[in-house]
């Protein structure tokens, strides 16, 4: 048989078997294939399994034989999961909606921020939707009574746009100017909102002499999304900003949960004048719960506990979800990707 | 692929279950406004006051975005509650749907995965349909820290007390990538860094060469590469000790000595190998083999001639003369046994290898021969490749005799992985050190070639206006101004070239066409660019794609429904491609004190480029 024609047979085999079969071939890994995933490993696994191959399809036929020849093999599988376990979905959706109004309180880390960059540099680093604007709005305020410049930078224009917005109804019109690659609206304001790209020229010009009388007052440069600094085309741009900002400007450095925060924080303390605090932690100030959502309709929980497991390795699926995502597996017609 | 789950089944079921707003990532634009399109049949529409909640707001945004007016989806979204979100949209109808979500207008954003960051909205629910997404041509899992980001937009702190993330399948869906990315630990973040032309000549303009290399080791490509070699020299000093416990020998260098004799002796070995191919019976027989000897085979006896070894043969073979004057070939493992007898004859330097007197009188002598003579005994020959070997080799190298010899054998091949393994990091660490600074001296010779840079790596007065070109393609870019290209041409013109330039995508759409004057332009420039490719990676330079920006520059009157009639290109594409010429334009607008009529014709392009809806945003 030629891989093509492997595939095409695998394909055909029903989702159990072609797991059973991955298993063998892949390990535990297996078990969470997708159905093209576990087709392309077993063709990889092909040369050195033949044998096992065989035999699976040989089952299939015999199976195959069984069902036509008589009524489907008794058993409780059909029954048992007629309908997952009710309560469970109830559990996951539970306490979902609106929470009573509370009072503007800020978490012990954004206070820890704000008075941290007293004394130097800081990176944060919290999940997506904590309130890292709240630092660097407060960070801004302050950097304000000082009478001192603030830059602002972010990775897209789009980006830029929003926080222009926001900050212009925070401090005033007056007090907020933007500058992109084409365009400069109020660009001797205290509080200036740019991409990356722009900062980084500025810094340019002023190292080559041209003095610039922001960049004399500037006093805080925060730096947003700034785990962009991996991206591959603009990352550079990140690296350059952070070597020459000004010394006697304060860095704050806003970026999404990463894997190496103190690697980052380490090198900072490294080349600034100041040494760099970091702020981070992994709680989400929402709980996330993760649901599955069968193409018919049926929702249930994707893992067995309501929380969110803590490491893929402890991650359960629920019996629930497993069984309709093999279901779905198996209904779903194997058309192979061309190209 | 989307996702299997019919959408307007998906967001019923959502909002069923009070799982809505929820943002939708599904894997391309197409599926987003499919998605969308599909609610154009759905029965009920929304409750007139949600409705009418959702017409304020846009009203309110038209004020700044007269865009919003007349969007052809206002009514969907008005309708149905939902949205598509991507980058084929304008960015004033993105902000509008944002703003949308921010107030809780919406059940529904459909919006692609390859946004997640760059969408600014949260929702109650997040909705992921795929476990991969597209990056060049190619399809890859999501990483962990792209899970997280779409993840993330679950929950809106002060409007939700949960947030959910909900996975519906679609074919090819790897529910492990998605697990793994929901559990799992983000990536590291590591540094990108390159160096780029502008970024010489900057550093140059503010610092001596000989303060490069400190300023560059301020990178965090540097600190990475500093941890790297730190825990390499670690490595290294280990294997250092390990390669001294290996003591000194009577050669310094012993592991160099031991190799080129090691070597040298392999090379003789395969010549010695094929005498060593007979068992030793035959072998012991090869020295008796002279011309003129008497060999006895099973069925004949005759007289050894010549023996040789063809090309490409293991095995020797003889040249006998057998009775009556046959002269024949025979392997020699035929032979049965050596007779104690021998002819001096005189030989021929070609076949029949003896002269044709000589010839005639060994047959003679052959005839004469008594029947039964006896072998001479001949003992099998020792295994002694080694012996001829150090024969062969004593002359070359000390080694044969020396003391050492059999420790050198026994430590050679474990004292010589350690010194290669040793070699090999010594190298990296290197590289790691230096190899930053080896990049910039390579660019920076380069702009001394081209005349940015003078002898002493400062600025020339071409490097001066150069530095302030940062953008990519700078280089083909000066080098353009320098060739004199943008004399006396349209400001639509060079709007053209510079869109040319600034569009990387290689996706097929249909574009107005371009005047003579730019597709010249756009031959220039790509022979420039070739000129240029052994420094830096060309452009696309598609000429098709100038022609929207010329013109949109070249006619005024031209509205932006207009130029989107234009060409099969999204709006949102189109967009971007003229607030990238708009960029690219203003590098060249900044070039004012040395080239003040290309900065006037820059500013005359940006000016006609700023209108209608590039005028909206900032
Ligand atoms: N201490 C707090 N208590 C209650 N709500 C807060 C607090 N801090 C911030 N928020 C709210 O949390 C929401 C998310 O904040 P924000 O946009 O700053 O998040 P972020 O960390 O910047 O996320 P992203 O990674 O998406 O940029 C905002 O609506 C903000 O008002
Ligand atoms: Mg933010």
């Amino acid at each position: 048989m030629t891989h093509d024609e492997l595939e095409r047979a695998l394909a055909e085999l029903p989702f159990r078997l072609l797991r059973g079969l991955g298993r063998a071939i892949a390990g535990p890994p297996a078990l969470r294939m997708g159905k093209r995933r576990l087709i392309h490993t077993i063709v990889a696994g092909a040369e050195a399994n033949s044998a096992r191959i065989e035999a699976t399809f040989r089952t299939h036929q015999a199976e195959q034989g069984a069902l036509a020849a008589g009524p489907a093999p008794a058993g409780g599988a059909s029954s048992e999961h007629k309908s997952g376990n009710p309560a469970d979905l109830r559990a996951l959706l539970e306490g979902i909606g609106v929470p009573e109004p509370r009072p503007f309180v800020p978490d012990d880390w954004q206070v820890e921020a704000v008075e941290a960059l007293e004394r130097g540099d800081v990176i944060v680093s919290v999940p997506t939707g904590s309130g890292k604007t709240y630092v660097a709005v407060e960070a801004t305020r302050r950097a304000m009574y000082e009478d001192r410049t603030v830059v602002y930078t972010s990775p897209l224009k789009a980006l830029s746009n929003t926080k222009y917005t926001e900050f212009c109804k925070l401090f005033g019109p007056e007090f907020v100017g933007i500058i992109t690659g084409d365009r400069r609206d109020n660009p001797t304001a205290p509080i200036l909102i740019m991409t990356t790209e722009i900062l980084r020229n500025l810094l340019y010009d002023a190292a080559g002499g041209e003095i610039d009388v922001r960049l004399d007052t500037l006093g805080l440069v925060i730096i947003d999304e700034s785990q962009f600094l991996a991206d591959p085309e603009r990352g550079v741009v990140w690296e350059e900003t952070i070597i020459f900002c000004p010394s006697q400007a304060r860095l704050l450095l806003l970026s999404a949960s990463i894997g190496n925060p103190h690697e980052l924080a380490a090198w900072l303390t490294c080349i600034r004048p100041t040494p760099c605090h970091l702020v981070r932690h992994q709680h989400r100030s929402v709980p996330l719960r993760a649901a599955y959502l069968h193409p018919n309709g049926k929702l249930t929980p994707l893992f067995r506990t309501v929380t969110m497991p803590p490491s893929p390795s402890q991650a359960v699926l629920h019996p629930e979800a497993k069984r309709l995502f093999t279901l779905f597996e198996e209904d779903t017609v194997y058309a192979r990707r061309s190209g | 692929m989307p996702p299997s789950i019919h959408p307007v089944h998906l967001v019923t079921v959502l909002r069923q279950k009070s799982l809505t707003p929820a943002i939708v990532f599904l894997t391309s634009r197409r599926s987003c406004d499919e998605a969308l399109q599909a609610f154009e049949h759905a029965t009920d529409p929304l409750p007139p006051a949600r409705q009418e909640n959702i017409t304020a707001v846009l009203d309110e945004l038209t004020a700044a975005y007269p865009s919003l007016q007349d969007h052809p989806l206002r009514r969907m979204v008005t309708a149905c509650g939902v949205a598509a979100h991507h980058a084929g949209h304008l960015p004033s109808w993105k902000i509008a749907i944002e703003e949308l979500m921010r107030r809780g207008c919406l059940d529904a954003v459909f919006a692609t995965t390859t946004l997640a960051a760059g969408v600014d909205f949260p929702a109650r629910t997040v909705v992921l349909t795929q476990s991969g997404v597209r990056r060049d041509q190619d399809f890859t899992d999501l990483t962990i820290a792209e899970v997280a980001q779409i993840s993330g937009r679950a929950g809106r702190r002060g409007k939700d007390s949960v947030g959910f993330a909900i996975v519906t399948p679609s074919p090819y869906m790897d529910l492990g990538v998605l697990i793994r990315g929901l559990t799992g630990r983000p990536e590291p973040v590591d540094s990108q860094f390159i160096i780029a032309y502008p970024m010489v000549l900057n550093l140059l303009k503010a610092h001596p060469l000989d303060h490069i290399q400190s300023i560059l080791a301020k990178s965090f490509a540097q600190y990475q590469m500093n941890a790297q070699a730190a825990h390499l020299e670690h490595r290294i000093e280990k294997l250092h000790a390990k390669l001294e416990s290996y003591k000194p020998r009577e050669c310094s260098d012993w592991l160099t000595q031991w190799n080129a004799y090691d070597h040298a002796t392999r090379q003789t070995a395969m010549k010695l190998q094929a005498r060593r191919h007979h068992p030793p019976e035959v072998r012991a027989r090869l020295p008796f083999l002279t011309p003129g000897r008497v060999v006895a085979f099973p069925r004949f006896s005759g007289i050894v001639l010549r023996r040789y070894r063809s090309r490409g043969q293991r095995h020797e073979t003889v040249t006998v003369l057998r009775k009556g004057g046959v002269v024949a070939e025979s392997p020699v493992a035929d032979i049965m046994g050596v007779i104690d007898h021998t002819f001096a004859f005189a030989p021929a330097p070609a076949f029949p290898w003896a002269t044709t007197e000589a010839l005639s009188w060994l047959t003679q002598q052959l005839e004469d021969l008594p029947k039964h003579l006896p072998f001479l005994t001949v003992p099998p020959a020792p295994d002694d490749g080694e012996g001829e070997l150090v024969k062969s080799l004593g002359d070359l190298f000390p080694c044969p005799s020396c003391p050492c010899r059999p420790t050198c054998a026994k430590e050679f091949k474990a004292a010589n992985t350690v010194k290669q393994e040793w070699l090999h990091h010594t190298r990296t660490v290197q590289s790691l050190r230096t190899g930053l600074w080896h990049k910039f001296q390579a660019r920076a010779d380069i702009l001394q070639d081209l005349g940015y840079l003078d002898p002493a790596f400062k600025l020339t007065a071409d490097g001066e206006w150069a530095r302030l070109i940062r953008i990519d393609f700078s280089l083909l870019i000066t080098e353009l101004i320098r060739a004199q290209a943008f004399k006396d041409i349209a400001p639509s013109t060079l709007a053209g070239l510079m869109a040319c330039i600034a569009y990387e995508n290689d996706r097929p759409n249909s574009f107005p066409r371009i005047s003579g004057v730019l597709a010249s332009l756009v031959a220039t420039a790509r022979r420039m660019a070739e000129a240029l490719a052994a420094y830096d990676d060309p452009p696309l330079l598609r000429a098709d794609v100038g022609g929207l920006a010329e013109r949109w520059v070249g006619d005024a009157t031209l509205t932006w429904a207009q130029l989107c009639r234009a060409t099969s290109m999204a709006e949102g594409d189109i967009y971007r491609l003229l607030s990238r010429t708009l960029e690219y334009l203003s590098q060249v607008h900044s070039l004012q004190s040395t080239h003040p009529d290309l900065a006037t014709l820059a500013a005359e392009a940006l000016s006609r480029i700023r209108r209608g809806v590039l005028e909206e945003l900032p």
